[in-house]
């Protein structure tokens, strides 16, 4: 019962020294008007990030990068949550401007979604409505849908 | 100078004693009127239906709901006085251009933007845009250096090189214009915030210095733009406004003073815009600055005109053609009201709103890259028409990446062929005089400066930053627009507009950044701070935080740290320790 009542709960990131904010924050309000809870945190590095995912105890993480580091500092968003044992009841997604070579790249990574400029409020609730009834199942890895960008 | 009067108030009791002669006679008018009407109510409104035909807002991409006729008249214009409202170029107001041979006299700087991995890097990258036939240099700062970290920074990791050039300290300016003719050609140092500004350009500075190079010599613009450092750009740390404004102006006071040929200060509208706003935003929250600025400088006791003389403007170029001509020749006019009428400016020069402007990356699509060719050559096109001093056009891989090199060369040859293969520079402001675009003109003239008189109510432009208003604006019109664009209502070729059945991902080339450049440069600021004076380098770090309490000008501090080869960090850390942080109330 109380599972079902139960907001989503979603935190929301801008990557290290990333500069532009439009698209965390248009996430943030996609998710806020989906009727989830959702704090924007702002700037922050792999570390500040899962801290706050863990003390505020989220079902979504959501990563925004444009400057070229999500590889890298996105990587370390996963493997921190793998080492602190949340990377499976989370979902995990990233958004920004990517070469089409990283999208795969991401995935490995352990993202279970990828979005780019073009997405929509649609896509993104679908994703994650279905990626948190796997996450219940405790089968998330398989994700393939709510991929929107090329 | 009335402190309690708005700006709209000024101009209005100004320019209420000044006669109208009409261009267009009473009698012409009312004829033109009779026509109208009949037209309108038979070939128009054929049926009740037809009335849709009258009136259509359309809508863009970082567009501005303003409503449009069908059909133009002098109607649309009929209160023209000629001399007043556009007269000759050269000639105030301006609408038609500040000079008067225009484009016969100088063609719009070929300005492209250039910055990546290290100096060494961003150094071929200059040469590369000179011999291509570029006219002018325009530098961008990698995350790290606009952030003000330096590269061996635990918060540079994976992020040093990208998106723009990495700096630390003069040695890595002397490396990125090495061979550069700065004496000869003009350099854009973007160096977006006030803060960065204050260290960055102390840094150009002394390596000018170091080649033998007088300040005087010198010619080109900085950023230094708050709105930049408190609204566009996210952080992790950044300093409240108020104090950020103080050295926006500290900057301009020591660059006036001391690189006469400089332009202290870009008003920057391109970011603001290119963040989510409409033009009339991008255009009143410029101008709000530069009226707050000049007050300040003012207040401290400068001479009007010795300030205005070189302030410059930086305008985004969108999507909706003809309004982004008309908001040009708009805030030409405007200016040159606000410079006459409310700060009493006596020459010329000072009244002029030179500007830079840069095709937008926002309209820019990633479906279909090779359409964004075209979107961009036809915002190229509207700044020549409007009359710009100097231009970037964006590269149409822009939604993937950096630009490469190929896609750089597209937007440097969008720029050629329109000075020289179309004749589109020979005529001064050639649609000046259309019903439409003067009736545009006339129209965001008086939508900038209601927006403007809105900030002035708030309390001023820093104030406005400081409570949170333009952040919400500009969030209302982001999530505003996103809508519209779900919707359908705003069109994106490829997009949501004639999809292509089958999507395929595009084979476009990317941008790597080159590599291993974290490391070389974390290895030259080893060496740096081994060799360096370092107990020089802490006295004069030490003396930049007094002065940044005591309040005066930073300048002059920033300049010995900068001689002393003290990094950016190190400056910047003490700007966060004197001035203390500020969150940006962001959503």
């Amino acid at each position: 019962m109380s599972n079902e009542t139960r907001r989503i709960k979603a935190i929301i990131a801008t990557l290290g020294l990333e500069t532009h904010w439009r698209g965390a924050v248009t996430v943030a309000g996609m998710l806020r008007n989906q009727g989830m809870e959702v704090i924007y945190l702002g700037n922050a590095y792999p570390e500040e990030v899962i801290e706050a995912a863990i003390q505020e105890d989220v079902d979504v993480v959501g990563i925004s990068t444009l400057l070229g580091c999500h590889l890298n500092l996105g990587g370390e968003v996963l493997g921190i949550a793998k080492k602190k044992g949340v990377k499976d009841r989370m979902v995990f997604i990233v958004g920004g401007v990517f070469p089409p070579n990283d999208i795969p790249k991401l995935r490995q990574l352990g993202f279970d979604g990828i979005f780019g400029p073009g997405m929509t409020a649609e896509a993104l609730a679908d994703f994650i409505t279905h990626a948190m009834t796997k996450c219940q199942e405790g089968s998330i890895e398989n994700i393939t849908r709510g991929t929107a960008t090329s | 100078m009335d402190e309690q009067k708005t700006t709209k108030r000024i101009l209005e009791e100004k320019l209420r004693d000044l006669g109208h002669v009409s261009l267009y006679n009473p009698k012409a008018l009312k004829e033109i009127s009779k026509a109208f009407e009949k037209w309108r109510n038979t070939a128009v409104l054929e049926t009740e239906k037809d009335k849709k035909n009258l009136y259509a807002t359309p809508r863009t991409i970082s567009g501005t709901e303003i409503p449009r006729n069908l059909l133009y008249t002098p109607l649309d214009v009929a209160n023209l006085d000629y001399e007043r409202d556009i007269g000759l170029s050269g000639v105030a107001p301006f609408t038609r251009g500040i000079h008067a041979n225009m484009f016969r006299g100088r063609k719009p700087t070929v300005r492209q933007i250039c910055g990546f991995g290290g100096p060494d890097d961003t150094n071929k990258g200059i040469r590369f845009l000179l011999e291509h036939g570029a006219t002018g240099v325009n530098i961008v700062f990698d995350f790290p250096t606009i952030q003000e970290y330096d590269s061996d920074d635990p918060m540079s990791r994976g992020q040093v090189g990208m998106g723009g050039v990495a700096i630390d300290s003069v040695e890595d300016m002397e490396t990125l214009f090495k061979a550069i003719p700065i004496d000869k050609i003009s350099v854009s140092i973007v160096s977006h915030y006030p803060t960065n500004t204050a260290i960055l350009f102390p840094m150009y500075l002394v390596m000018a210095e170091r080649r033998g190079i007088s300040w005087d010599k010198l010619k080109g613009s900085v950023q230094n733009d708050f709105i930049m450092e408190g609204v566009v750009r996210s952080a992790p740390e950044l300093i409240p406004p108020y104090d950020c404004f103080k050295i926006q102006c500290d900057n301009i006071e020591f660059i006036r003073k001391n690189v006469p040929e400089w332009n202290p200060i870009t008003f920057n509208g391109y970011n603001l815009r290119e963040l989510g706003t409409s033009i009339i935003t991008e255009t009143s929250v410029a101008l709000a600055n530069a009226i707050e600025t000049l007050k300040e400088m003012i207040r401290r006791g400068h001479n009007a005109d010795w300030v205005a003389e070189r302030l410059a403007f930086f305008w985004n170029i969108s999507n909706d053609f003809f309004v982004e001509i008309a908001r040009i020749r708009a805030v030409r006019r405007l200016w040159c009201k606000i410079m006459r009428y409310r700060f009493d400016v006596k020459i010329n020069r000072a009244a002029w709103m030179r500007c830079h402007a840069q095709t937008s990356g926002l309209c820019l699509s990633r479906e279909e890259p090779m359409n964004n060719v075209i979107r961009a050559a036809y915002h190229a096109l509207a700044g020549v028409l409007g009359g710009v001093q100097s231009l970037h056009v964006d590269s149409y891989d822009e939604a993937y990446s950096v630009p490469t090199e190929a896609a750089m060369l597209i937007s440097l040859r969008t720029q050629q062929i329109i000075q020289e293969e179309t004749a589109m520079t020979t005529v001064v402001d050639p649609l000046g005089g259309s019903f439409y675009v003067e009736a545009l003109t006339d129209e965001i003239e008086r939508m900038i400066l209601d927006e403007i008189e809105e900030i002035e109510e708030i309390g001023g432009i820093v104030k406005a930053v400081d409570i949170g208003w333009l952040h919400k604006k500009i969030t209302a019109y982001m999530q505003h627009e996103n809508t519209m664009i779900e919707q359908g209502e705003i069109k994106i070729v490829g997009r949501n507009y004639a999809k292509a059945a089958h999507v395929q991902s595009p084979a476009i080339d990317v941008f790597r950044y080159p590599k291993g450049v974290a490391i070389k440069r974390q290895k030259k600021l080893a060496k740096l701070k081994r060799e360096r004076d370092n107990e020089h380098v802490e006295m004069c770090l030490k003396a930049l935080q007094e002065a940044c309490k005591r309040g005066e000008n930073i300048l002059p501090y920033s300049i010995e740290a900068a001689r002393a080869n003290a990094t950016e960090g190190e400056m910047a850390k003490v700007f966060r320790k004197a001035f203390g942080l500020w969150k940006q109330p962001i959503y």
